[in-house]
């Protein structure tokens, strides 16, 4: 994995935006010369209040919600507070600059397969002998302690712990973490955690919930972790402000930044508890309840939400009153978005197959609609832009709704951001997203206000406990195992040999009709879901006795009202969301098959198996001829887009047929990090012309190299996909080459096909607008061979069949500035 | 020269540098000229042609055994003299290494191919270009591919090398809302060294089609350089364009820079290397740019022009 810092090559700020300011410029060079490490604060802080009486206490007789807010509290109260040179929104993220917490109650003890070769990674971990002793100590102590342990490590369990080392099927991402949540920042910044502490104290003093409901053991065991956690909340927000005048008071400091500490200070003095009073005072309410969010569960898709229109008032009243200038916002702004570069997630090289380049995803959301539907785009939704602008840091995500009344102005800045070459932002389609959210049981209004979580995940922001990206999902592998009796063609014959894993569908000899396939397909996508079903139902039960989160809770609309915690099914809305890799490969695979063996009954299905499991070999000219010569999804072909489309509802049903244990529903969606590439590992060869061991489709992109009438037809495939029931959104990702797409006339160019795709129901799309350097890397490696949009006036490229020639004349071309 | 029934070579979407707005662009197959610095040979003869992409051959040998004629030896290696392009090998070979270039389409199956982009093309202020090759070697199918988008309310340009007959062009440019005219060497006897004609019909078309956009009776006209280093950036060249358009009356130009994209495809059409030319740098861009603007001419990058407003909007309807 390549995880620089920042994502794009240094570039001075684009003509549109105004530049940084020397103080932004100046921490973003200091964290880019900073070395990645993981801290060692929290673990540290969680033992020793195990062993402090009050722990020891709480162990025996405290309800385990309260002995959890008070293990959670001990750590806000106690981490030592650090505050940086120069900084306008105070409050670190771990003890040390940039670093990964560890988390003992899951997922970070993968990094233990790297303890030998930290510092030797390809992102180095920077990490002394005795912190690297403390590490081990650390993982190996807390083993047991991991939800992953707790729930697995059991009779008849077993064979479910080892999947997560060797991930063929699904990977269940649950195990490290919940995280991933757009918190009710709008409660926080306007009416300050103290309206929740307020509630929780008036429940538990009256013994009831607020319809009259006489509270049980278990709701006052909550009210009261709220009101605990809030406790801790406000210390770490003190410890923060005594810090700040402290250092205030060093001699050598220049006034101005004396005046900035004391207003750091009395800050943190006033919020998150009370209300913000100004701008700044709403970054620094949302930063500090954040980090708790971070030290509760797990750093992953932890969001902000829709920042342009929770602070606008602030922003607003502050601009007005002369408090605050357009440059100053946008500096505070850009502050808190290096903020965000404090954290990163932490993977060890194995896992990072799976998650690279993911990074954590700490994500705005800007534009979008009010409730009503009427555009809500605003002055602010531009500052934020302008300040990542500023930074173009690998935190944090920031996201564009779009629908039909964003303004251009906005629309077009948005891309002038993307040409910068971040891949920043990725835009959604307010109208396929809202359809989705209402199908998956929101009201409208609610639906109208959402957020995105993390990468493409969706909330009503502050109403949902999304529980997403619960856990990945292969789905081309079902179509090998339905074409193997449920077995694949090679499982490797140690640990499996030829056992089977999926469902105990008939034999090729037996299926006599593309119906049956398609069936067998879908009994093996069912029977692969109900197994990951079955491991995150393990989870959640340990989650709500050992892993419960009342920070998460105190930011879930639901929670106060019906007394539980998040985990006990507080949520307002509550989902448990899986994803899907690898469509455009079963689509197509089905729809070669279907050609080849039952349509033009070239051969035998028999036949067809026994080639693949024979991985094409002595039959390179099908293998070809099924990836070149088929209609492929991702060219606007009907039949290709069909297929892929009953793939994606073998999958979308079996998902939406369960309820997690909370109550809520299970949501599909079709997005794959990078679990396309270690999925594609262990999956056989595919009637699509794929080899074993290729990587699959990424997202809802199409096959590598299979579209071949540009990105107008990759949107058309992509937008012609019902996707009303993929409440987990989807990741669609193209890439252009930048100077096909550059200037005024390429950003025209993108907002206009943008509109055109979401106007045809789109939901989303993100865009890697390419540079030299990437481009070099990509040729290095072939694999990794991206279908990028060339377009040079009055040529005429055949696209992919062209690319292998003309990469170098497309790089050359890309770093000089000719057009 | 030049059949009616022009043949096809290609359709590409989500053009953006050959016209206003985003564009789709219709590959004419069939040249007069044979600019030695082309970066789509494939467009030079009107008849069909095979091409083989050697990168994509897998070495089956299904092209050898299935040719009627055995007209390919092996892989790769066909005798054009036997060949009675029946395309049979092309049907055959799995990969797509054996290519057709050019296929027959009717002016209705080219407007249906291309429907699905008009909504993007009409909100771009886009439209479709005619290209090539030379499009108007086939003035008559032009006529009535455009007279159908027309008729759909999508604009339609032109791209010209200019090596045309007037009188024959007369129905099209009624239709079009804009031509893109290119110009490439200025002196009559190096253009016959490096494109392979006498250009004075060229400068001829120029006058006489900008003429025609003075009296209201055609489309506005935007002359088109190629920058290709050694061949028409010397500043005697430059500066003659710079007179003509000056006299002429476009005192303006694209100048697009040579790239060799498009080299590989020789080899696919077994056509020998071109000369090995360079790509202009940022510098000799604008150095182009400079001495056109030091002669009255404003000078654009591709896709950055700033068209009249009659080439995005469409001109009020000459034919009816
Ligand atoms: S086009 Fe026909 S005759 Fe020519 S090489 Fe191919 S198969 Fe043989
Ligand atoms: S049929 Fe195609 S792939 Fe096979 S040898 Fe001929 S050109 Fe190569």
């Amino acid at each position: 994995m390549a995880t620089p810092l920042q994502t794009a090559p240094d570039r001075t700020t684009a003509p549109g935006f105004i530049a940084a300011t020397p103080r932004i410029a100046g921490i973003r060079a200091e964290l880019l010369a900073t070395p990645y490490s993981i801290c060692l604060e929290r673990p540290r802080l969680l033992a020793a209040f195990r062993r402090s009486p009050e722990g020891r206490r709480a162990a025996r007789t405290e309800h385990p919600l309260v002995r959890r807010a008070l293990a959670l509290s001990h750590v806000f109260s106690h981490r030592r507070p650090r505050i940086y040179d120069n900084e306008l929104i105070i409050g670190n993220m771990t003890s040390k600059r940039i670093a990964a917490n560890y988390y003992i109650e899951g997922g970070s003890i993968n990094i233990l397969e790297d303890l030998f070769r930290l510092n030797r990674r390809a992102v180095p971990l920077k990490m002394g002998r005795t912190e690297i002793a403390e590490l081990l100590t650390t993982g190996v102590g807390n083993l047991f302690r991991s939800v992953g342990a707790r729930a697995l490590l059991r009779p008849g369990r077993f064979s479910y712990f080892l999947d997560f080392f060797r991930a063929k099927r699904h990977f269940v991402t649950e195990e490290a973490g919940i995280g991933h949540q757009v918190g009710n920042y709008r409660m926080v910044v306007h009416q300050g955690l103290r309206s929740v502490y307020d509630e929780a104290a008036k429940r538990l003093e009256e013994g009831r919930l607020g319809d009259g409901s006489a509270l049980d053991a278990d709701q006052r065991a909550f009210f009261r972790s709220v009101m605990i956690t809030i406790e801790g909340i406000r210390q770490m927000a003190e410890n923060l402000a005594i810090e700040a005048e402290g250092l205030a008071g060093r001699p050598d400091l220049p006034e101005w930044r004396m005046v900035e500490l004391l207003e750091s200070a009395a800050a943190c003095r006033h919020v998150p508890y009370q209300p913000a009073r100004t701008y700044l005072e709403g970054l620094q309410a949302v930063w500090l309840v954040h980090v708790a969010l971070n030290l509760e569960d797990f750093e992953q898709g932890l969001s902000f939400g829709r920042m342009d229109q929770i602070l606008l008032d602030l922003y607003r009243a502050d601009i007005a009153s002369g408090r605050l200038s357009v440059e100053r916002a946008m500096e505070v702004t850009a502050g808190f978005c290096l903020k965000t570069c404090e954290t990163m997630p932490l993977y060890s090289e194995r896992v990072d197959q799976f998650f690279s380049g993911n990074g954590v995803a700490q994500a705005f959301t800007l534009g979008g609609t009010d409730g009503r539907g009427s555009d809500v785009t605003n002055e602010l939704s531009g500052v934020i832009l302008n300040a990542y602008a500023q930074v173009l840091t690998r935190e944090p995500a920031v996201h564009v709704r779009v629908h039909r009344a964003t303004p251009d102005w906005f629309f077009e800045k948005s891309v002038e951001l993307l040409q910068m070459g971040t891949s920043r932002p990725s835009f959604f389609g307010d109208e396929a997203v809202v359809r989705a959210l209402e199908h998956a049981g929101m009201s409208t209004e609610h639906a109208r206000d959402y957020a995105v979580i993390g990468c493409v995940e969706m909330a009503s922001q502050g109403r949902t406990y999304n529980s997403s990206d619960a856990a990945l999902f292969n789905l081309p592998l079902c179509l090998e195992l339905a074409l193997n009796q449920g077995r694949r063609f090679r499982g490797r014959a140690r640990i499996e040999g030829s056992r089977r894993c999926g469902a105990d569908t008939p034999p090729a000899s037996a299926m006599t009709s593309f119906d049956d396939v398609l069936e067998a397909f879908r009994a093996q996508v069912r029977h692969g879901v109900d197994d990951m079903v079955k491991v995150i139902t393990w989870l959640e039960e340990v989650y709500r006795w050992h892993r419960t989160t009342p920070v998460n809770s105190i930011l879930t609309e639901g929670c106060l009202q019906k007394g539980r915690d998040v985990t006990w099914g507080g949520g307002l809305y509550d989902y448990t969301s899986v994803q899907a890799a690898g469509l455009a490969d079963a689509g197509d695979s089905l729809h070669a098959l279907k050609r080849v063996v039952f349509d033009e009954k070239r051969l035998s299905l028999e036949e067809l198996v026994g080639i693949l499991k024979d991985n094409y070999r002595g039959h390179e000219d099908l293998r070809v001829e099924l990836a070149a010569k088929l209609g492929r999804y991702g060219n606007g072909d009907q039949e290709a887009d069909r297929m892929t489309q009953l793939a994606a509802d073998a999958f979308a049903d079996a998902v939406r047929a369960h309820r997690n244990t909370r109550g809520g529903q299970y949501v599909p969606g079709f997005y794959s990090m990078t679990c396309h590439v270690g999925f594609g590992k262990v999956t056989g060869a595919l009637p699509d012309g794929r080899l074993a061991g290729k990587r699959l489709s990424n997202g809802l992109a199409p096959v590598d190299g299979a579209d071949k009438l540009g990105p107008t037809a990759v949107l058309r495939s992509a937008a012609s996909l019902e996707s009303r029931k993929w409440m987990n959104c989807h990741a669609l990702n193209m890439k252009f080459d930048r100077k096909t797409v550059q200037g005024p006339t390429g950003r025209r160019a993108l907002v206009h096909l943008f509109r055109n795709y979401f106007s045809q129901g789109g939901m989303q799309v993100q865009v890697n607008v390419l540079d030299a350097e990437t481009l070099r890397a990509a040729k290095r490696d072939p694999a990794s061979h991206p279908g990028i949009v060339v377009r040079v006036a009055g040529y005429c490229a055949y696209f992919n069949d062209l690319q292998p020639d003309v990469q170098d004349e497309i790089i050359d071309r890309t770093a000089h500035g000719l057009s | 020269m030049g059949s009616p029934e022009p043949l096809i070579f290609s359709l590409q979407h989500f053009c953006v540098h050959d016209g206003p707005g985003i564009r789709s662009l219709v590959f004419f197959k069939g040249c007069p000229l044979r600019c030695v610095w082309c970066q789509n040979v494939e467009s030079w003869k009107a008849e069909a042609e095979i091409g083989f992409k050697a990168h994509l051959c897998i070495a089956c040998g299904r092209c050898v055994e299935r040719c009627p004629e055995r007209a390919i030896a092996s892989p790769g290696r066909r005798d054009a003299n036997r060949c009675r392009l029946c395309f049979t090998c092309v049907e055959a070979c799995p990969s797509g290494a054996m290519t057709r270039v050019g296929v027959r389409r009717t002016p209705e199956e080219i407007v249906a191919e291309l429907r699905p982009e008009f909504p993007l093309l009409r909100d771009s202020g886009g439209g479709v270009t005619f290209t090539g090759g030379e499009p108007a070697l086939f003035p008559e199918f032009a006529t009535d591919v455009a007279r159908l988008l027309r008729s759909e309310g999508i604009p339609v340009a032109l791209e010209t090398g200019g090596l045309f007959n007037p009188e024959r062009l007369n129905p099209l440019t009624a239709e079009l809302q804009l031509i893109l005219f290119d110009i490439k060497v200025f002196d009559g006897e190096q253009h016959r060294l490096l494109c392979g004609s006498e250009n004075m019909v060229i400068k001829e078309n120029l006058r006489s089609l900008v003429q025609a956009t003075r009296l209201g009776q055609g489309p506005p006209v935007w002359p088109r350089l190629p920058l290709v280093p050694g061949m028409t950036d010397g500043p005697a060249n430059i500066r003659s364009w710079a007179g003509l358009l000056r006299d002429v009356g476009t005192p303006f130009v694209t100048v697009v820079p040579y790239h060799h994209m498009g080299t590989v495809k020789r080899a696919w059409l077994g056509l020998p290397a071109g000369p090995d030319l360079r790509v202009p740098g940022d510098g000799e861009m604008a150095a182009a740019a400079g001495l056109f603007a030091s002669e009255g001419i404003r000078a654009y990058h591709p896709g950055e022009e700033d068209f009249p407003a009659e080439a995005t909007t469409g001109r009020a309807s000459a034919s009816g």
